[in-house]
């Protein structure tokens, strides 16, 4: 019986797979997907840029003067590293539990004689072809994009470019950087390669339940140093902002040296949040399990997490501080055409809001593969709990409950720092701005929170934790109970 | 009125239970016409080579396979045709697991994993479950084991909290598959002992299948399993005894 079960996973998965077979391996097409987006949305954001330089060039009475482009620009390219830097984690993350799954193929080539790393080299030569793969896909997608909103703003704009090609050579930027960041992604993820024995094939080795978290001190040194730093420059930042506007640019640099600390970090960050949200889903013990899921792999559960941490950051910050500096700058007026006034100022928030919410759902992606491969890889475990006495309404709770917790802490987490970083922008912005009655410095003023973005923010974190968790717990219903019979 | 499994003095049993596996030319019998009873409060074994059938018969009698026909009993309720939800209730209730690769839930601790049924019913163990599990824990030596996650105990400590988890619930029947599986040999054998000792002792039911003749020497019957039928029902038996049997079966064949 249990000769005849080895050959049967041997089996499953072939030694020598077709050319590409492997792209069929749970967790590729998700990275297909993510790298599809991530391009899809760089060059999309390409040729909104060069079309916006074209239409204001158009516009007779903005004509020469570039600062608007050169903004809009500097903007494209945040958001497509922003997008790109969370692909690149998401793709990572994947890759680690792609790995995972194969360990025992990868330890039976390595008992045949393979080296840790051309086994490597070759989970990495995968991701560069899945990067390429997603790269051209998100090029079509992205100029097919572009090109529907050409026509669009052709029809609706009042001075809409004369000329305006989609072939830009910029899109080239986006396109070969996300085949780039998958592959360096793909091999920064196979790390756990290296630590596969040959005797691993050899069976009878039971699963390591819990993850060995290498300690990386450096790593964490490192993380901390920005984090710090990153701190102290936003406070200055501030506190340079009562006197001169140019305190958001010390505020700005802060940020992005706290927001990579923090996204460095994420494994020192996130559990203790993970086990806070953990403790407030009570004591059943469906909610027990699901808790202790969410931390049994806590590196692969904070960096996840971290992706929608970014996401929901970003949104919040924008409408953070475009309400504070809403309310800094009503303080300077007293006029009723306030509204007018601040009709361009939202509608630009909305524009951010959206465009940064793409890597939310980039960061969704990954949810949902962390939690299949939480399922494929605990088969045997979901079926002892059926054979015990859990009901599948039970098993798709938990798994829901899964999600509900990464979400939760990463939404907690992300809408605490984008109050502040929103407001720290609009208070070092304009800290300085003489405000009614007497036109004396507005001084510190309490952040304002927009509440309906707030709100549409959670909503839209739990609409993708709903549909984040559907495919996951299909499959763990799936699961026979007589699965955690079989002797593998 | 029909005759009920317990006035037989069976603690489950099956009757006429055939499966089959695939349709057609390649189909497979995997169980052909099976009848046979686990008697109350005793330890059976059922053995068998690779393939005869004998982890189907087992998978069908715990309620997690349904026969291609036949009927089958866990105490006196019929489990063929019950539902999932009322079958998987009635194994958190009544039936007990103990599996070769222990299968211990990696995030809870040892006390945990023992208190997992009663937690899954949704309910705080009785006083009288409370002193029966507290006996367990003591028989089976785990006290200062309580508190450590699976990954921090030896396969042999492993096994103990999986047994004392399926006898905690006090179940009409345990199912073992291959307990001693991915024991040494020492190990194996007490967990062999304390497995008779709960049959003997409290009058708990066992059904272990095995292909391991010094495991099934163990136990009170011997029940052979061969081509999807039953070969033999043999009283206690020594491990010699039950490997010329086996050896002498497989000749045959």
């Amino acid at each position: 019986m249990t000769a005849a079960a080895v050959s049967g996973t041997l089996l499953e998965t072939p030694l020598t797979p077709s050319r590409l077979g492997w792209l069929r391996d749970r967790g590729m097409g998700a990275s297909v997907l993510v790298a599809t987006l991530a391009a899809a949305f760089g060059v999309f954001l390409v040729e909104v840029t060069v079309y916006i330089g074209a239409m204001l060039k158009a516009d007779p009475e903005i004509g020469e003067s570039g600062t608007l482009a050169v903004v809009v620009a500097i903007l494209s390219v945040l958001l497509t590293g922003v997008a790109m830097y969370v692909a690149a984690i998401v793709t990572a993350n994947t890759f680690a539990t792609i790995v995972a799954g194969r360990t025992r193929r990868i330890a039976l080539m390595r008992l045949i004689g393979a080296s840790a790393r051309s086994q490597r080299a070759e989970v990495a030569r995968q991701g560069l072809v899945v990067g390429m793969i997603g790269a051209v896909l998100g090029f079509a997608a992205g100029i097919g994009v572009s090109a529907a909103g050409a026509v669009i703003g052709g029809a609706v704009l009042p001075h809409p470019p004369a000329s305006f090609s989609l072939l830009q050579p910029g899109v080239v930027f986006p396109v070969a950087g996300v085949a780039l960041t998958t592959w360096i992604a793909a091999w920064a993820g196979s790390r756990r390669v290296l630590v596969v024995t040959p005797l691993q094939a050899l069976g009878g080795s039971a699963d390591r339940s819990h993850e060995e978290v290498a300690a990386r001190p450096g790593r964490h040194v490192g993380a901390l140093i920005l984090l710090v730093g990153g701190a102290l420059l936003l406070a200055v930042g501030v506190v340079l902002g009562l006197a001169n506007p140019l305190g958001v640019v010390v505020a700005f640099f802060g940020g992005v040296l706290s927001f990579t600390g923090l996204s460095i970090g994420a494994t020192l960050v996130m559990p203790p949040v993970l086990r806070l949200v953990g403790r407030l889903f009570g004591s059943g013990p469906t909610a027990r399990l699901a808790a202790e899921n969410a931390l049994r792999y806590p590196e692969r559960s904070s960096r996840t997490a971290i992706g929608v941490v970014m996401g929901v950051t970003l949104v919040t910050m924008f409408a953070v501080a475009m309400e504070s500096a809403k309310a800094l700058l009503l303080r300077q007026t007293t006029g009723d055409d306030a509204d007018i006034y601040f009709a361009p100022m939202d509608a630009f928030a909305s524009v951010m809001m959206v465009l940064v919410a793409i890597s939310a759902v980039i960061a969704s992606v990954g949810l949902v593969n962390l939690l299949t491969i939480g399922v494929v890889q605990r088969r045997r475990e979901l079926g002892l709990l059926r054979a015990i006495g859990l009901t599948g309404r039970q098993i798709r709770l938990m798994v829901l409950l899964e999600a509900v917790h990464i979400t939760v802490a990463a939404t907690i987490t992300g809408l605490v720092l984008g109050v502040a970083y929103g407001w720290i922008a609009a208070q070092s912005l304009l800290g300085s701005l003489p405000v009614m009655p007497d036109f004396e410095p507005a001084g510190l003023v309490a952040p304002a929170v927009p509440w309906v973005p707030v709100a549409a923010i959670v909503a839209a974190t739990a609409v993708l934790t709903l549909i984040a968790s559907v495919t996951p717990t299909r499959l763990a219903t799936r699961v026979a109970p007589v699965e955690a019979l079989a002797a593998d | 009125m029909e005759i009920t499994t317990s006035d037989l003095g069976l603690a489950a049993r099956v009757q006429h239970l055939t499966k089959t596996y695939g349709a057609g030319e390649g189909a497979v019998r995997a169980l052909d016409d099976v009848s046979v009873g686990i008697r109350r409060g005793q330890f059976t074994a059922i053995m068998g080579p690779s393939g005869s059938g004998k982890s189907t018969l087992m998978h069908i009698m715990a309620g997690l396979d349904a026969p291609t026909e036949g009927r089958a009993w866990i105490g006196d309720t019929e489990i063929t045709g019950l539902g999932d939800v009322e079958l998987t209730v009635l194994r958190r209730r009544r039936v007990g697991f103990i599996f070769q690769a222990f299968n211990l839930v990696p995030t809870l601790d040892a006390l945990g994993n023992i208190l997992l049924p009663f937690e899954l019913d949704g309910r705080r163990p009785s006083a009288v479950e409370r002193a029966r599990i507290d006996g367990l824990i003591e028989t089976l030596g785990l006290g200062k084991r309580l508190r450590h996650r699976p990954h921090q105990l030896s396969g042999g400590q492993q096994q103990r909290v999986a047994i004392a988890r399926a006898l905690a619930t006090a179940p009409d029947l345990v199912f073992a598959d291959e307990p001693t599986g991915n024991l040494d040999s020492a190990t194996g054998r007490e967990v062999l002992q304390l497995l008779a000792a709960a049959s003997r002792d409290h009058g708990q039911s066992i059904a272990m299948v095995t292909h391991d003749a010094i495991a099934a020497s163990h136990a009170d019957r011997v029940l052979f399993l061969g081509d999807g039928r039953i070969q033999a029902d043999h009283p206690r038996q020594s491990a010699e005894q039950i490997a010329a049997y086996m050896l002498a079966a497989e000749v045959a064949a």
